[in-house]
């Protein structure tokens, strides 16, 4: 049996079954029908199996851990995606984000298919242990980051509309307000330890995203998850450097990289703690967050030369 | 009058204190050194890309003058990018100062009453069995089996107090207080170490110490060139191992340590597996070819021993590789540009010449002057003196003759291989304050401040007893962990405690 067409297949059939359960789950957002949610939850599951499958197998066919190259890292990245969306939407009780959550994944294998090669050995450089434990960590990291992204994108959507709505309100007095979607006023999150924190909304109207407030919070925790886990994959990488380079750190574009993603959200942490920073401001943040992410991915593997430009 | 002028001299001072003791301004520095490294990783490094800087210079002189007075080469050493950091440093200092006074100040003392504990965000009231004393009790125990602190609250006797949760500003002290040691450890390291690059022939040996390196090392500003350690390293093989497939598997160099004539330890140094000896480690870190090279001329040996060469295929291992012989004894001086195909057969087809099948050393002899005065590079000859003067190529074992009783030969094929040598003493340090980045970071980010009050006044036969709660984070999930404890309060109170 080809294992390599094996993992291809699977991998063409998780993106398959990810593009239905996507359109599954924006069906349900739109018009709150808990049959098709039931549906999307199936199809996403489905479609991990396959990913697995497909990560698995490609690790045979190629006799080493299944993540030594930008494809299998991105196909990687994007199971981790849906399968954190999967633990999210259980601890969180948000369930109608999946159609998001599945095409930044999508996105990702999108990506992974560009970068594509045929499995085959590591070069010595990256024949060590550390591989499992640095990029394993990355890899976690980065999607959480990702899943963090898609959030905040999603607040700062729903943000601007319950701004526009609440200075309607304000303008023409009273009603105006039942029209806000999830029940939530703008708010200030972290402000006075006494003002009711909204609850998530389990089913909001149909068509509706969750409050501001609630993807404010999911974006939040999401991040501050991914950040100890990046830490880690950045101090795990530091050392696997020194063993391999001779030195804990270099400047290579790939660590620069890295160190401005870490700064930029733990900017983005600090943000959410700083009056005035609060909210948009810090969502902005962890945009840029995103960007040098994907930049770290992208560019810096594939343009600019460094050490790590072998990890294509 | 200047009392006046130190005054605001002062005050201006105390206000650039404040400022940089804000949050915000924390926030800002972090973001532009955040934006400093962008320009590091755009702009060539002198310390990461030479060639690149050095290109930059041939193509675009103007641009590199101005990226060089900027200090854009050499981003993380700049003035500016040191400012950026110190001043977070200070910023930083300047924060935790005040924190770690008043977290041991919060540590030290008892929970605060509270008087009225209606008036907080979570409330509940119930009334139970018993008398008040034995309420507040089953309470105590309660909460500290929940792993609060707890105390009677001074001077209320009615009532108890309970925090939880200072994990949370302790993590964030020890997250932030380890940065202070990783930049110790950085400069510590540093300023004790040194890293070199050094090549050695199969057969051939290294003594560590100033004068053998390729180039002399990068040494700390507090190594001298006389601590280097002085133990030998001889270079017993060195072998590339192949897949089937042609990519490298493994680089390996096997090794003798000695300390003076003593054989200390034997070694094989691999990619990602380096030796280490005293203090100092060697990383594999390059390697190739090193023909054994003897000129004689009327039967007088001119120059014999291996000759490094290089290629500029490294990668792909299609091209011949490079080599020069300087014989400046000769009459006029001679040079010798030497061309290496370790596999002619696999040249020719355009395959990758991976190991030595009948080696063949094409040469171009140069005669004239090598103006050996001026500054040497020992894989180029310096040709304006010189003018070509005869050709020819011999194989593995064979000899050529020259004008002149000049004879070359070229007795055997060996490899050399590169190490980057490298002090480090701070790796140590830099990496436990990694390490304790992480432990503070986990509670400082998950972690959550609450606290809880009880009161119990009798009512009736029985008492009644208030549960007052407060959450600074995590309100929500606080909310069902003060119901849980509300319950349990209650029945505790009816049923008995669970044994
Ligand atoms: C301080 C040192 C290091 C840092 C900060 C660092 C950072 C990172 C980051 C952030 C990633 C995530 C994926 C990406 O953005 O491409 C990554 C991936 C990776 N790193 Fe490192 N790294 C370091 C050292 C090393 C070393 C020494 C090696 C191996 C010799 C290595 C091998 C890899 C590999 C194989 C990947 C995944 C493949 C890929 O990027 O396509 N890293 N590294």
């Amino acid at each position: 049996m080809n294992l390599t067409r094996v993992s291809n297949f699977a991998f063409g059939l998780a993106l398959l079954l990810y593009v239905v359960a996507m359109a599954a789950y924006f069906h349900h957002l739109a018009f709150r029908r808990s049959r098709v949610r039931i549906a999307a939850v199936a199809l996403t599951y489905a479609g991990v199996l396959a990913h697995l499958a497909s990560v698995i197998t490609r690790g045979f066919a190629a006799g080493r851990v299944p993540w030594g190259n930008m494809y299998e890292y991105s196909s990687i990245v994007g199971l981790l995606v849906v399968a954190g969306y999967l633990v999210v939407e259980r601890v969180s009780k948000v369930r109608s984000l999946g159609g998001f959550a599945l095409g930044a994944a999508v996105l990702a294998m999108a990506g992974a298919t560009m970068v594509y090669v045929t499995p085959g050995p590591l070069v010595p450089a990256l024949n060590s242990y550390w591989i499992r434990i640095h990029v394993v960590a990355a890899m976690t990291g980065s999607s959480l980051f990702i899943l963090g992204f898609v959030f905040t994108l999603l607040y700062l959507v729903r943000d601007r509309k319950e701004r526009r709505e609440a200075a309607r309100a304000v303008a023409e007095p009273a009603p105006a307000l039942a029209a806000v979607g999830g029940g939530g006023l703008p708010h200030d999150l972290a402000a006075s330890p006494d003002e009711p924190e909204p609850r998530p909304d389990p089913e909001p109207r149909p068509g509706w995203l969750p409050a501001a407030a609630v993807l404010d919070r999911l974006a939040y925790r999401t991040i501050a998850f991914g950040f100890p886990i990046w830490t880690f994959a950045v101090i795990a990488g530091a050392i696997w450097a020194e063993q391999a380079w001779g030195r804990y750190w270099g400047w290579d574009p790939k660590e620069v990289w890295s160190f401005i993603t870490w700064v930029v959200f733990a900017a983005y942490l600090h943000a959410r703690a700083t009056v005035g920073w609060r909210g948009r401001r810090a969502a902005v943040i962890a945009v840029v967050g995103f960007a040098a992410l994907a930049f770290n991915l992208y560019a810096v593997n594939l343009v600019i030369p460094g050490l790590h430009s072998y990890a294509k | 009058m200047q009392t006046r002028a130190g005054e605001t001299r002062y005050q201006s001072l105390m206000s650039v204190w404040r400022t940089l003791r804000s949050m915000r301004m924390a926030l800002i520095l972090l973001l532009v050194v955040g934006l400093a490294s962008v320009a590091g990783s755009l702009v060539p490094q002198f310390a990461n890309s030479p060639q690149r800087v050095a290109a930059m210079y041939r193509d675009r002189p103007l641009l590199a003058r101005v990226y060089e007075a900027a200090g854009l080469f050499d981003v993380y050493g700049s003035w500016w990018f040191t400012l950026a950091y110190v001043l977070l440093l200070v910023s930083l200092a300047s924060c935790l100062v005040p924190r770690t006074r008043g977290l041991i100040r919060s540590l030290r003392q008892r929970p605060q009453p509270a008087r009225d504990l209606e008036g907080l965000r979570h409330f509940a009231t119930a009334t139970v069995p018993g008398r008040p004393e034995d309420a507040l009790e089953r309470a105590r125990r309660l909460f500290r089996r929940r792993w609060y602190r707890v105390s009677r609250a001074d001077g209320d006797d009615q009532g108890l107090a309970a925090e939880k949760g200072s994990a949370r500003e302790v993590g964030s002290l020890l997250f932030h207080s380890a940065f202070f040691l990783l930049l110790v450890g950085v400069v510590y390291g540093k300023g004790f170490g040194f890293t070199g690059q050094v090549t050695v022939v199969e057969g051939g040996a290294f003594t560590e110490a100033h004068a053998n390196y390729d180039v002399p090392p990068a040494e700390g500003r507090f190594y001298s060139e006389n601590m280097h350690r002085g133990f030998q390293v001889r270079v017993l093989d060195f072998e590339v191992r192949y897949r089937r497939s042609g990519l490298p598997r493994d680089f390996v160099s096997r090794v003798e340590v000695r300390e003076g004539a003593r054989i200390v330890r034997t070694a094989e140094i691999r990619v990602n597996q380096p030796l280490e000896h005293d203090g100092v480690k060697m990383y594999q870190s390059g390697y190739g070819w090193a023909p054994l090279i003897e000129v004689r001329q009327d039967g007088r040996l001119l120059a014999g021993g291996p000759v490094v060469f290089v290629t500029d295929g490294s990668q792909d291992q299609r091209k011949a590789w490079r080599g020069v012989v300087k014989l400046p004894s000769v009459r006029p001086q001679v040079g010798l540009e030497l061309r290496l195909l370790p596999d002619p057969q696999a040249f020719v087809l355009g395959a990758p010449m991976l190991e030595a099948r009948s080696p063949f050393l094409g040469f171009t002899a140069y005669r004239g002057d090598l103006r050996l005065t001026a500054a040497q590079n020992v894989f180029t000859l310096d040709k304006r003196g010189l003018r070509e003067w005869e050709e020819g190529g011999i194989g593995i074992g064979q000899r050529a003759q020259l004008p002149g009783g000049l004879e070359i030969s070229f007795p055997e094929l060996r490899q050399y291989t590169q190490f980057r040598v490298a002090r480090d003493p701070g790796t140590g340090i830099v990496l436990a304050a990694a390490l304790l980045v992480l432990a503070g970071l986990i509670p400082a980010l998950f972690s959550s401040r609450r606290k809880l009050w009880v009161r119990a006044m009798p009512e009736g036969d029985g008492t009644l007893v208030q549960l007052g709660g407060v959450a600074l984070q995590r309100k929500a999930a606080f909310e069902d962990e003060f119901q849980a404890v509300a319950r349990e309060l209650v029945e505790v109170a009816r049923v008995g405690e669970p044994r």
